[in-house]
């Protein structure tokens, strides 16, 4: 163990507390940002109409056991048939959602609205904190971690004696990136709960595929059982009204 | 600790074999409990750092603060989770690792700035 | 759909209003997110805000909002001249607005001019085929004019594509049931409970068709969306205490001929005791009148 470096204090009114202020700022930022950017769109149709039968669907799913045998087998069969019914999709119909995005100007934008929303603000302050605050140690992180981390924690500082808990800025930028999620879902209300990180991930699936989620809903469609809730229903309000009447 | 006490509106309906639940308000319960535990974290990494907390201890009082929160809950659950919850699981567990990165940012942040500086 | 905690939120402001105690434009907000329907009270306060130069510019923005609720309220009191005003007013500010030409569509619906107001209406959608609300207005005005078909073909094709609007299967329910096409209607409901199964008066309703049906399948069926009715509402609907009576009772009768042992009814007794009691509670008056409704279908000697 080394022992402990002194920090200047500068670094703490210069570095750490304007960085984790700019990152806040910036998520509440783009948060409105974002708001203006959504509120105008138009939908197709046929889009509607998909979202709207996923719906129905899943509230069939869920709420089954609330409708007799009869109606929920004809729902059913309504839904899933194979030549016609409403979740079927045919095999050539399933259209491939890159060439969709090609042939649709307007989606292609709106994706990129969106990724240039979330890219574009985070390229920025990653290159600010780089070109700023690089090449000394910013925070010391309160526990222990191996050295496995140093080429990530601390690059930028070549020294193979310090502790590897003490972290340059950039290392402080990645915290700030992925702890304050929790503040803004805090400060923004729980439309914010997508945070970054999940956002990223789904960037590689270049937006969702209608078709797919359609023939998903079939399938857990085709194997839910069918439990009629009713019946239990007589016995339990005989309590029910056995309790009222002794009140 | 003042999150526990916006918490739900016991509209559940517990049924003994078949449970009936309502998805709205099992969410909105839901989204109580993660906006406590979030606070929680938070506030807790804040003292944690403050009171020079390192190493494994920081954790072990991370760990701590959830178990105090799912105490918490449970005690506003009144101890039956089935009237508001699917399960246990949500009451004891939902958003424990979400808090994490949190707590360690607020954490390193109080500590930080109160003690190495 | 107004919870009462809102509804006595929402009087208590009324009265303060009332006797101007201010807070008027706080009501009108509260109004407006509870969808409630108050359209004197709310003629009355929102001109008078709009009337006041200084109330008015105080609101900035919302001061359109507040022209569109003005608007809808004249006109669901039949001043045609104040809503005219409204919407002049919102159409100089926003030329070309979907939202105002709504308005516009229904101020010639108030005066009766339905050709016109549907020929506004269409006009409308060829810009935005996908306008819930108009759609909406298509089937009121056709059930306004007391055309029951027309609301029914309006309503099939609105739910073609909105198949999760549980509002226009209500509605869809409502009209089936007044045109006596019970399956319909039936199916109907099943979408209903569907979409919310906790909510007591569709399975009331869904029981009421069914046992309006007839035939021995339905009428089981309908007992036990009865009892869910009763279980859901801790046996304070009347309706449903009556429906599950006459419902066994027509059961017996159906299955008499078949079967010597009549269906263990201690369900329909509990009912005609609870029924009893509720009556004797609230309405000692009409006492006999329940006894002896009870006695024919062999409930009480």
């Amino acid at each position: 163990m080394a022992e402990d470096l002194v920090l200047d204090t500068a670094i703490r009114d210069w570095v750490l507390i304007p960085l984790s202020v700019v990152m806040v700022l910036i998520g509440v930022l783009r948060y409105f940002v974002g708001k203006l950017m959504r509120s105008s769109q138009t939908a197709d149709e046929k889009i509607v109409k998909e979202g709207q039968l996923i719906i129905r669907a899943r509230n069939l799913r869920a709420a089954a056991n609330f409708i007799p045998a009869k109606s929920f087998r004809l729902r059913k069969a309504y839904y899933t048939n194979e030549e016609n019914g409403l979740l079927h999709v045919p095999k050539g119909q399933a259209t491939n959602p890159q060439a969709q995005m090609f042939s649709d100007p307007n989606m292609a934008m709106d994706m990129m609205k969106k990724n240039l929303s979330m890219i574009i603000p985070q390229t920025l302050t990653f290159a600010w904190v780089n070109f700023f605050f690089s090449g000394f140690v910013a925070a010391k992180i309160p526990f222990p971690l191996t050295q496995r981390f140093r080429a990530m924690l601390q690059n930028g500082i070549d020294l193979s004696t310090v502790d590897v808990s003490y972290v340059s800025s950039r290392s402080w930028y990645f915290l700030n990136l992925f702890g304050l999620r929790g503040l803004f879902s805090l400060i923004l209300g729980d439309e914010n709960a997508m945070d970054d990180t999940q956002r990223m991930m789904q960037m590689g699936g270049f937006g969702m595929d209608p078709t797919k989620s359609l023939s998903a809903e079939k399938d857990s469609m085709e194997i839910i059982q069918h439990e009629w809730a009713l019946p239990k229903m007589g016995q339990r309000a005989e309590e029910v009204l056995r309790k009222f009447v002794k009140q | 600790m003042a999150t526990h006490d916006d918490s739900r509106s016991p509209q559940k309906k517990a049924a003994d074999d078949i449970p009936i639940y309502s998805a709205e308000n099992l969410q909105s319960n839901m989204k109580s409990i993660y906006y406590s535990r979030t606070f929680l974290s938070i506030i807790g990494g804040v003292v944690a750092g403050i009171w020079g907390i390192s190493g494994w201890t920081g954790f072990i009082v991370y760990f701590l603060v959830m178990a105090f929160a799912s105490l918490g809950l449970a005690l506003k659950a009144k101890f039956s989770a089935h009237k508001y919850f699917d399960s246990w699981n949500r009451v004891l567990f939902d958003g424990f690792f979400g808090g994490l990165m949190s707590f360690v940012l607020f954490w390193t942040f109080a500590y930080d700035i109160v003690h190495i500086f | 759909m107004v919870g009462a905690s809102e509804e006595s939120r929402l009087n208590c402001l009324e009265i303060q209003v009332d006797n101007g105690g201010g807070g008027a434009w706080e009501y009108l907000c509260l109004v407006r997110k509870l969808k409630a329907r108050r359209s004197d009270k709310v003629l009355k306060h929102g001109l008078s805000i709009l009337n006041d130069h200084r109330a008015r510019s105080k609101l900035g923005g919302e001061e359109w909002t507040l022209y569109e609720q003005v608007a809808i309220a004249a006109m669901d009191c039949q001043r045609v001249d104040i809503a005219k005003d409204c919407i002049a007013e919102l159409r100089k500010q926003f030329p070309g607005s979907m939202r105002v030409g709504r308005l516009e569509g229904m101020l010639l619906e108030v005066k009766g001019a339905w050709p016109e107001a549907e020929k506004a209406y269409q006009r409308l959608l060829e810009d935005n085929p996908l306008d819930q609300v108009i759609h909406k207005r298509k089937v009121a005005m056709a059930k306004a004019q007391g055309n029951a078909s027309v609301v029914v073909e309006y309503l099939r094709k609105y739910l073609e594509i909105f198949m999760a609007d549980h509002d226009a299967w209500r509605e869809l329910a409502e009209i089936y049931v007044s045109l006596q096409m019970y399956k319909q209607a039936a199916f109907c409901y099943e979408e209903l409970i569907l979409c919310q199964p906790l909510v007591p008066p569709y399975h009331l309703a869904y029981a009421e068709v069914l046992y309006t049906m007839g035939g021995l399948e339905n009428l089981q069926t309908a007992k036990m969306y009865y009892a869910s009715t009763i279980n859901l509402t801790g046996g304070k609907n009347t309706r449903a205490l009556y429906g599950v009576c006459l419902c066994i009772a027509a059961i017996n009768q159906l299955s008499k001929g078949r079967n010597k042992e009549e269906e263990s009814s201690e369900l329909q007794t509990l009912a005609a005791e609870s029924l009893v009691k509720d009556y004797k509670l609230r309405a000692p008056v009409k006492l006999p009148l329940l006894t002896a409704a009870l006695r024919n279908v062999k409930l009480v000697s």
